[in-house]
């Protein structure tokens, strides 16, 4: 045996004191633990009942146990600063300590936790990530696998294939409540006179951390016994690891000592948790791989039916593979339990494990594959439950809020670990009576945009087609434990989602550089419905848009306001404000159209989609927008030689849409931009832009095609080479069968039969043809 | 020479007679119907261990928990069915635990093409059919229907290589345990501790598909490829071994280097990837198992062995991993030189010896 450990300098002994204390090792989720428990709470007939768990949160203890509540939840301390840190305790009905609650309030008796206050535990907590990042890591991590080797030692001495069928073979099912009590806290006691000097030596912090816990544990119970408990009717529910240092001799914290622990600033909520979530957390110490198995576990032991869980089991396994499509029958089931039973019987067990029933499961109801249940195990053993807290029960103000909103909006049944999708209508229900219902959808986007502001992660909007992108959202929803913690982290930035929503746009505002942005931001608040935000960034936007933003950056937030207005009253949102907004930025752009088209080729794509946004919002808002200087800016850039031909190709095209020009102006203006002795980049690359847009415009216009083949006919040799580039690429877009009319025209044109013409337009090209073109990408512009 | 010594290959329950014996004179636990150990026991004889002071050598290296459910299987006089790539041990398996069960493996059909339904049930002596007429004298048994007499366990070996209506043959007989016999207006039940092993290959060329039926009745358990590469090792070296002294080659034991080399060359192009899985390496046309491996190196013992120095060198390995892995087509010739390029060039000087008589003889 080791020899005793240097401990915490203390004055005062704790022996006789606690003598008569009696404490109860559990492991922190084991069905049979909260069964002897209960049996050994009401042997004992404590009056006070101390449970492992950060103190400050005692006052949570009625509140978990009360009618109402069901588990899995989980106990939430966070840090009131940020960044915020976190410390969780998950707790599900089988869980030692939540019976110990319930216990505890029916018979009236006192009942504390024991634990760190949440804010010296979390302090402590960042103590150590620090102060262990300074340790050989090489060290510590073969001094964790020796810790895990363990495990796997006592599963292998046990013969059994892991450790957790070891537990359950050896604890879960003990029938005998005192072998139960005595062995858990002889294994605890072993596995720590194993690790405990290692660990000092290796993870120092850890072993520091824990000795602070314990003689803060030793303290609250002296303080017990102080407060008039008879040390024999009080009982301790602490981890089995605990358990040999609260007895013995070991001295207790004094108040003085307490009071120099450092700390942080925490509160406490309560939060509905999931067995999924529960299972992933599984590691040696504490979780489980399959909560749903363990519930079933601890209702099968309640009822005094334990034998009949194997049966229930894999009944439920096949039932649950018949519901989603394989049959499988009940002899398979009967085989299967056999099997099990078997299997139990081979290492001499009262009955199967959860490994037992699980192999037997794979061999008779898989047929040797895994694969074949992994869907049905993932139904029994972890299930998809989630905790559930009545209203009253302490939780932050925003869960509570969002809470009553989720029940406002009807949406409680999106409240759940599957995956579901929800499809919103924003347009008014005119079948119903009330307002709020014929606009419940529209409501309810409300909420999930402002969720999705928040980034709980509780939706997430999914694209629409186009046809239905003004009334229709579609969103896909999934509740989370992470969800619940997002919410309460979001506390720190308002006491309800709205506010809290608010806040953040109002953060984002702060920091917004670019006008495009705070167009977004507008567009954001005004789906979240949160006006006075929404002011705001009209407010930002506004001083932004006087001197600062370029041409294409104006255009997007000035087509953002546009949408926003014209989508406005499917949101039924006041936008008379934006118009001001609108029309300043409408003018500033159309007023820096001519000097953007002063740009080079590949800069020009982005100005094209500028103005393309640019004509929308004029042709939308054109009693409001000063369209007319709009025009007249196109005009210019249409009729100017020293801006980016394509550019000016492609004002003309707008304008020919809109009938702005005569039949001569056109001809004149082609005949001008495509006259002999033009270089070729400014002529095709004209003609490239003018075929961007309204192509039937073009193709309905022979002429046009007359002048063009006229000018490629007079280009010089290498000229000829630099049109093909442009043209090349302004064709690239058409269609075939745009193509197709294009070749006929042509062969009408060259009175070739417009056949012939247009069927050698068509041909695919030779290989010689193709390598020729291939040369041309590679052709050098020299002075471009 | 005595007997034991003279027959190419003895049945299990010979080879390890003494270890039965003292498994029996140790087994304190209860036995099943018809099983001359307890399941324990039969574990211990399968898994290795020790009873009382005798050593039990391991005889299926590899998953102990799937050994125990084959035994659980056994158990609930359920029929087992093993399945598993070639070399993954099946029949060794099944063999072994007929021999500690039953103390008699030989109770087996082995399955072909032209396994017929009186393989699987009965067949007539025809001469005594014909100067008789039907009687119990005249009748052939299957080794099912001596198993079903005895109370013992039968063998069926490559299941899925017979015709799919012989394969179902087995539906009735594992449903009700009984063979009807109507030319003798009789049949036969199954003694308590009746059961059949059967075992099938489901990745080779000629296989027939099981039908849905069929396996519903039998549990079924899928046999792994050795998970690591020291499974596979041990495994490779202990059967290269037994199979040396049985046939008496006449050349030392490869070299534990030696095996490591083509265990590992066998799992990457198995998995198709390198082991530190940071390279992808298509995989040739054939099925690369661990029992080629073994035949591998036995064959290149008896190369060594007759022709060679008495140890076994880089080319008699060549040569053996040429004949495994390149079959008959000209695609794995190229696989294999890609490997040898891509792959075991970079390995260092431990490797270069066998590479360059891999390649040399690759061409």
């Amino acid at each position: 045996m080791a020899e005793p450990l240097q401990r915490l300098p203390g004055h005062e002994r704790l022996k006789g004191l606690t003598e008569g204390v009696r404490i109860f090792g559990v492991r922190h989720l084991s069905p049979n633990g909260a069964h002897h428990l209960t049996a050994f709470l009401n042997e004992a007939q404590p009056t006070a009942v101390l449970v492992e768990g950060p103190s400050d949160a005692s006052a949570l203890i009625v509140q978990m146990a009360s009618k109402g509540v069901v588990p899995p939840i989980a106990l939430l301390a966070y840090t009131e600063d940020l960044p915020v840190r976190t410390l969780l305790y998950p707790l599900a009905e089988y869980s030692p300590e939540y019976q110990a609650f319930l216990w505890a309030t029916r018979h009236g008796a006192s009942c504390e936790f024991m634990d760190l206050p949440s804010g010296s535990a979390l302090a402590l907590h960042e103590l150590k990530s620090v102060e262990d990042a300074g340790e050989s890591e090489e060290e510590r991590v073969s001094f964790l696998n020796d810790q895990n080797g363990l495990y796997e030692r006592i599963a292998e001495i046990a013969d059994e294939p892991d450790y957790e069928a070891y537990w359950e073979r050896y604890f879960e099912h003990n029938g005998n409540p005192n072998a139960y009590r005595t062995a858990i806290v002889e294994l605890s006691n072993q596995m720590r006179e194993l690790t405990e000097r290692d660990e000092i030596v290796y993870r120092p912090q850890e072993a520091a951390y824990n000795e602070i816990r314990e003689a803060y544990m030793r303290k609250r119970i002296k303080d017990t016994i102080a407060a008039g408990h008879a040390p024999s009717r009080i009982v301790v529910v602490t981890g089995a690891f605990h358990v040999s240092a609260l007895i013995g001799e070991r001295q207790a914290m004094t108040d003085e000592e307490f009071a120099v622990l450092p700390t942080s600033s925490t509160r406490l909520t309560l939060m509905p948790y999931t067995y999924y979530k529960l299972s992933s957390r599984s590691g040696y110490g504490a979780g489980n791989r399959t909560p749903a198995y363990f519930q079933l576990f601890w209702e099968c032991l309640q009822n005094g039916r334990l034998q009949e869980l194997p049966k229930i089991y894999m009944s439920k396994l096949a039932a649950s593979m018949r519901d989603k499509g394989t049959y499988r029958s009940t002899a398979s089931v009967i085989e299967g339990v056999r099997m099990a039973e078997a299997l139990a019987a081979m290492k001499k067990g009262k009955q199967p494990t959860w490994k037992d029933l699980h192999d037997a499961a794979v061999v008779c109801l898989g047929g040797g594959e895994v694969s074949v249940i992994a869907d049905a195990l993932a139904r029994i053993d972890i299930g998809t439950s989630i905790g559930r807290l009545p209203e009253g029960v302490s939780q932050t103000p925003i869960q509570d809020d969002l809470n009553r909103e989720l029940r406002r909006l009807k949406m409680e049944k999106y409240k759940s670990p599957v995956a579901q999708s929800l499809e919103l209508d924003l347009r008014e229900n005119r079948r119903v009576q009330s307002e709020e219902a014929a606009y419940l959808d529209l409501h309810r986007s409300v909420l999930l945009h402002r969720l999705e502001l928040l980034d709980v992660g509780f939706a997430r909007k999914l694209p629409v087609r186009q046809d239905a992108a003004t009334w229709a959202e579609h969103w896909a929803m999934q509740w989370t434990p992470e969800t619940e913690i997002r919410a309460v982290e979001s506390t720190l930035k308002g006491e309800t989602i709205e506010i809290a929503a608010a806040y953040v746009i109002h953060e984002r505002l702060q920091s917004c550089e670019d006008i495009v942005k705070a167009a977004k931001l507008i567009r954001d608040a005004c789906l979240c419905r949160l006006l006075d935000a929404m002011s705001e960034a009209q407010r930002m936007l506004q001083s932004l848009a006087v001197d600062t933003g370029n041409f294409e950056q104006i255009a997007s937030a000035a087509f953002e306001l546009s949408v926003l207005i014209r989508f406005s009253s499917i949101r039924r949102h006041e936008t008379k404000s934006l118009l001001p907004l609108l029309r300043q930025l409408f003018l500033r752009g159309a007023l820096s159209l001519n000097e953007a088209a002063n740009c080079n080729h590949d800069a020009a794509s982005s100005v094209v989609s500028a103005i393309q946004m640019m004509h929308a919002v004029a042709q939308e808002h054109y009693n409001e927008v000063n369209e007319s200087l709009w025009i007249r800016e196109l005009r210019q850039l249409a009729s100017r030689d020293d801006r980016n031909p394509k550019l000016s190709g492609f004002s003309f095209a707008i304008l020919l849409d809109r009938d702005e020009y005569s039949a001569e102006q056109i001809e004149s203006e082609v005949s001008r931009r495509l006259s002999p002795g033009i270089p070729a980049d400014l002529g095709a690359g004209w003609f490239e832009g003018l075929s961007m847009r309204n192509r039937y415009a073009l193709l309905s216009r022979a002429t046009l095609w007359e002048q063009l083949d006229g000018y490629i006919g007079s280009l010089e040799d290498e000229q000829f080479r630099r049109s093909l580039v442009y043209l090349r690429r302004a064709f690239a877009v058409f269609e075939p069968r745009e193509k197709a009319n294009v070749s006929d025209m042509l062969g009408e044109l060259w009175g070739a039969g417009a056949e012939d013409a247009s069927m050698m337009l068509q041909r695919p090209l030779t290989e010689e043809e193709k390598e020729k073109l291939d040369e041309l990408n590679d052709f050098d512009f020299g002075d471009l | 020479m005595d007997e034991k010594q003279n027959v190419l290959r003895l049945p299990s329950e010979r080879l390890y007679a003494n270890e039965l014996e003292a498994l029996k004179a140790s087994d304190k636990d209860s036995k099943p119907n018809g099983w001359q150990l307890s399941p324990r026991a039969v574990l211990t004889f399968i898994t290795g261990g020790k009873a009382g002071g005798t050593v039990i050598t391991p005889k299926y290296i590899g998953n102990r928990r799937l050994v125990e459910m084959a035994i659980a299987t056994l158990l609930t006089d359920r029929a087992l069915l093993l399945i598993g790539e070639p070399g993954t041990a099946k029949s060794w398996l099944s063999e072994n635990l007929t021999a500690a069960i039953n103390g008699d493996s030989s109770k087996v059909i082995q399955g072909t093409a032209g396994t017929s339904e009186e393989h699987v049930r009965y067949a007539w002596n025809y001469a005594m059919l014909l100067a008789q007429g039907p009687s119990e004298q005249a009748l052939i048994k299957s080794p099912i229907y001596r198993a079903m007499e005895t109370g013992g366990i039968s063998r069926f070996e490559e299941i899925s290589r017979c015709a799919s209506e012989v394969q179902d043959a087995l539906i009735s007989i594992l449903s009700e345990k009984t063979i009807a016999i109507p030319e003798l207006g009789s049949e036969i039940a199954a003694a308590k501790g009746f059961s059949i092993i059967a075992t099938a290959n489901t990745r080779d060329r000629g296989v027939n598909e099981m039908s849905a039926a069929l396996k519903r009745r039998f549990n079924i358990i899928i046999l792994p490829s050795p998970s690591d590469v020291e499974t596979e090792v041990d495994i490779v070296k202990r059967r290269v071994a037994e199979i040396a002294a049985s046939y008496e080659l006449k050349a030392s034991l490869p070299e534990e280097e030696a095996v490591r080399q083509v265990v590992t060359i066998f799992r990457e192009l198995r998995s198709g990837a390198t082991l530190d899985n940071k390279e992808k390496i298509k995989p040739p046309s054939g099925v690369i198992s661990t029992a080629e491996a073994i035949s591998l190196l036995t064959g290149s013992m008896a190369l060594a062995g007759s022709f060679g120095s008495g140890k076994l060198t880089e080319e008699d390995l060549a040569a053996g991993l040429q004949g495994a892995i390149v079959k008959d087509e000209e695609k794995d010739r190229i696989v294999w030189k890609e490997y040898l390029d891509n792959v075991m060039k970079k390995r260092g000087s431990e490797w270069r010896s066998l590479y360059n008589a891999c390649r040399d003889m690759n061409g």
